[in-house]
């Protein structure tokens, strides 16, 4: 559905995206992770037709994004919410679908729909006068407006309470099961935990990482193995009145056991613990 | 570009800007602006003096009459209290007794015009040659008209006639009159008819007394009626702009299936049709007719296309403030101040203006075609490279950012260039503007003797010709779109300069109004040298070579960078310079 090859973007000398690949199926949620300045929200941009490729080439449904006519199935919601803040939030989306060319009577329906899901009734007030939530699911709504088919959000929940994000995220969730392709970027690795089937990581513009989270736990680090002992051992650290020890491997579990039975102690518990997206990241940051 | 998406962002924009006013300010506005059409017809009948001082006069007095014929006066009841109170400016008891401050002055000064002219009147019914033994008729001709007949000269033209003599003309050693109302006829006969042609057609006759220059003050003050309301159309129209870019709010219609020209087009036509539709009100007010109106079309497109260059460059609305004055002053001395010279110097031909004072004035022959395209021409072009320019910026990567004007500029300039060959597009693309720019610096300098004049502009014309050579050059190294080196830099310039010079050569149809009759004119132009054809056809491809050279070296210091590219700016115009005193010189 969406196919990145060598992207290169450089802005006035700094380069903002370098090398970057990636493809994108159609239905999947893909994430977009990294720290600022990583060449996220580049990339997005690119891929929803508002920036063009320094080099390189960026592909939806087979077209150039930078074609008016490619953008009439991509629906995109930048990290910010910029608004028409004379408008009401009707005639705001009245007129984002009239851009799309939706039918008025096709469009009022999709815009009464949309706003209910996203529980929004204060419809005739301009979106000047409202609160940060509310401004955000306008411009959620005005992403669905057209009805698209790829959806490409930049921080959806960015800056939102924590009841308004977790309620972007698992719309974002619902859109994906309902057949849509989301390309997303996030800070909050959470999110990208909960929804992502796919994602990459990328760090000062390149893609460091990429898969889903289980291929990239593989490959950037794999379970690790908690060993709770009744005396110190090599690399053991005091826990909780006993000791504690991070190992790799069983191998090494094997070796803590033998340590803990030579010193005439025992061992209290052994856990496996995978590491979250958060541990990767700060991982591959810290390596790159 | 898609008609159909321009017009729905145009209603939209309409929509949005009407949302934003509330029915109370909307209402108010609609009535003053019905209330000053209303009026104005009746303000504006018959002239701007019109009872513009209040003499008191008995009925039965002898000065009566004389007021009453008077337009610039009006008689009222003659009352102490009234002179006292500043009622009346003249009151006539006794004596005349004067308000004792500026219009009073003023108001006797008229009172005594209208006794005399009451006096010359009353008498010329009871014996008209008696009271006019002299009458004057003048026809305006071209300064460098050749004279009618051989052995006669241009120091009468004023023509003397005895009324009682209808023999008098074959003695007459002045100009003839009739041989020179043919000559004038032939009105913008090319190429030495020019504007001389236009406004010799014009004749003035009357009493020596009646004589006064063609000065078109009325209708200079009702034409500058035209542009005032543009003032508030483009305040709307740059507010609406710079609202795009304030907090990103234009990232969503760029992400939308619609083009950046679209967007543009959909924005501007809602303010071009309400500023035309002004304009169109202002006519019917003042008395204009659809000649005003079509002149005007260049003067908005040109208010409104810098004003969006403006707003796109402009990182606050504190810039934006100064851009719209800066637009302001700026187009309104360029269509004013030459159109103060209408109907006496060629130089009046630059503005469209002066077409619209010419209708006002009701001239008896219309302004010519090629006079609307002389004016307009430049204008539209310009207003055509302003729109493309600010399109340049209309993007993502630079509609939102905080970079300061130059840097955006030269954004702007880049996103014109693919391949070398553009350079040579852009040059040409720039000509209208160079050519504008000139005509504004004639018409700044054109009143100054040739001695400071000439060397002025030589030196302003050099500097804009190689900033319009050289920008792409730089914009391009800027920008990465060339390689930056010595040889690209040699190439680079040497097509930048040719494609000027083509360009430039269109420009040179401009001589076919006559605005070579002006000494700076011709400087401007570059025409109307005599030279033999030899020297005419190095003449004409010299330039070329300047061009060339000059561009090759500004390039040779763009591919150096920013202080490179001053240097090498420099260079080249002193090179130009040099080039075009020179040339002078050789032919003068």
């Amino acid at each position: 559905m969406i196919e990145v090859r060598d992207l290169r973007k450089e802005y006035a000398g700094h380069v903002a995206v370098e090398g970057s690949t990636f493809e994108v199926d159609s239905g999947e949620v893909f994430g977009v992770v990294g720290p600022n300045g990583a060449g996220k929200t580049t990339t997005l941009k690119t891929v929803a037709g508002l920036v063009e490729p320094t080099s390189g080439e960026v592909r939806v449904a087979g077209d150039d994004p930078a074609d008016a006519d490619t953008r009439r199935s991509l629906g995109y919601l930048p990290e910010e919410s910029p608004l028409y803040e004379d408008m009401t939030a009707t005639s705001y989306l009245r007129f984002f679908a009239d851009l799309y060319d939706v039918p008025r009577e096709v469009a009022d329906e999709r815009i009464g729909k949309t706003l209910d899901r996203l529980e929004l009734d204060r419809r005739e007030t301009r979106t000047g006068d409202m609160s940060k939530g509310m401004k955000r699911k306008v411009a959620v709504a005005r992403s669905l407006v057209n009805d698209p088919e790829i959806l490409v959000y930049d921080e959806p929940a960015s800056g939102l309470d924590p009841l308004t994000t977790n309620y972007v995220v698992e719309f974002v969730r619902d859109l994906a099961d309902e057949g849509k392709t989301v390309v997303f970027s996030a800070h909050n690795l959470y999110h990208v935990e909960r929804v992502c089937d796919r994602l990459i990581i990328m760090n000062e513009g390149e893609v460091v990482a990429r898969g889903t989270l289980d291929e990239i736990r593989d490959e950037h680090g794999g379970v690790e193995y908690h060993v709770e002992t009744t005396v110190p051992v090599e690399r053991s650290e005091p826990h909780d009145g006993n000791h504690r020890v991070v190992v790799e491997n069983m191998d090494e579990v094997e070796s803590v056991r033998e340590q803990t039975h030579d010193e005439g102690g025992e061992v209290l518990d052994i856990r496996t613990r995978e590491p979250s997206l958060e541990d990767i990241f700060l991982d591959v940051a810290e390596g790159t | 570009m898609r008609l159909r998406k321009v017009l729905r962002i145009s209603r939209w924009e309409v929509s949005r800007t009407a949302g934003g006013l509330d029915r109370r300010t909307l209402g108010f506005a609609i009535l003053v602006f019905v209330l000053v059409a209303a009026v104005a017809p009746f303000a504006f009948d018959g002239g701007l003096y019109d009872e513009l001082y209040v003499v008191g006069v008995e009925d039965d007095d002898g000065y009566h009459e004389a007021v009453e014929r008077a337009d610039t006066l009006r008689a009222v009841e003659p009352s102490w209290s009234a002179f006292s109170s500043g009622d009346i400016d003249v009151l006539v008891r006794d004596d005349i007794h004067v308000a004792d401050d500026q219009k009073g002055e003023a108001a006797v000064a008229e009172l005594r015009d209208a006794a005399r002219r009451y006096n010359a009147g009353e008498l010329a019914e009871k014996d008209p040659d008696a009271a006019f033994p002299v009458s004057v008729e003048i026809n305006y001709v071209d300064r460098d008209a050749e004279p009618a007949e051989p052995g006669d000269t241009f120091e009468p033209v004023a023509e003397e006639e005895d009324s009682e003599d209808e023999d008098a003309d074959d003695d007459d050693d002045g100009v003839d009159a009739p041989d020179a109302e043919e000559d004038v006829d032939d009105g913008f006969s090319l190429p030495s008819g020019g504007l001389g042609g236009i406004i010799g057609q014009g004749g003035r006759s009357g009493t020596p007394d009646d004589i006064a220059p063609p000065f078109p003050f009325e209708s200079l003050i009702l034409a500058f009626a035209f542009l005032v309301p543009l003032n508030f159309v483009v305040q709307a129209y740059s507010t609406s702009v710079m609202n795009e870019r304030i907090g990103r709010r234009g990232v969503l219609m760029l992400a939308s299936p619609v083009s950046r020209q679209e967007i543009i087009a959909g924005k501007t036509v809602p303010y071009f049709a309400a500023a035309l539709a002004l304009v169109a009100a202002v006519a019917a007010v003042v008395g204009g007719g659809w000649r005003s109106v079509v002149a005007m079309v260049p003067v908005l497109l040109i208010f409104l296309s810098l004003t969006f260059v403006g707003a796109m460059f402009a990182r606050s609305y504190k810039e934006l403030t100064f851009v719209t004055v800066f637009v302001s002053v700026v187009v309104t001395s360029y269509v004013f101040i030459p159109a103060i010279f209408t109907d006496i110097d060629p130089v009046a031909a630059i503005s469209p203006l002066s077409i619209v004072v010419r209708d006002l004035q009701q001239a008896a022959s219309a302004a010519p075609a090629s006079w609307y395209v002389f004016s307009g021409a430049p204008l539209v072009f310009s207003s055509a490279v302003l729109f493309s320019l600010g399109s340049g910026v209309y993007r993502e990567e630079e509609m939102f950012n905080q970079r300061r004007v130059p840097h955006k500029a030269v954004a702007a300039v880049a996103s014109w260039l693919r391949r070398r060959a553009s350079v040579a597009k852009v040059s040409v693309f720039l000509v209208p503007f160079v050519f504008a720019i000139q005509l504004l610096v004639v018409a700044t300098l054109f009143a100054l003797p040739v001695e400071v004049s000439l060397p002025l502009f030589f030196v302003a014309a050099a500097v804009v010709e190689e900033v319009a050579k050289s920008v792409s050059v730089y914009a391009g190294f800027a920008h990465s779109v060339f390689e930056r080196n010595d040889r690209n830099a040699v190439v680079l310039g040497a097509i930048s300069g040719a494609g000027f010079f083509v360009g430039e050569k269109f420009a040179h149809l401009a001589q076919l109004v006559g605005l070579d009759t002006l000494e700076i004119g011709r400087a401007a132009l570059g025409v109307g040298f005599d030279v033999s054809p030899l020297v005419l056809v190095a003449l004409f491809f010299a330039p070329l070579v300047l061009h060339a050279v000059a561009a090759s070296l500004a390039a040779l210091g763009a591919c150096r960078g920013k202080r490179g590219y001053l240097v090498g700016l420099v260079a080249a115009v002193v090179v130009h310079v040099a080039y075009n005193l020179t040339v002078v010189g050789l032919v003068a």
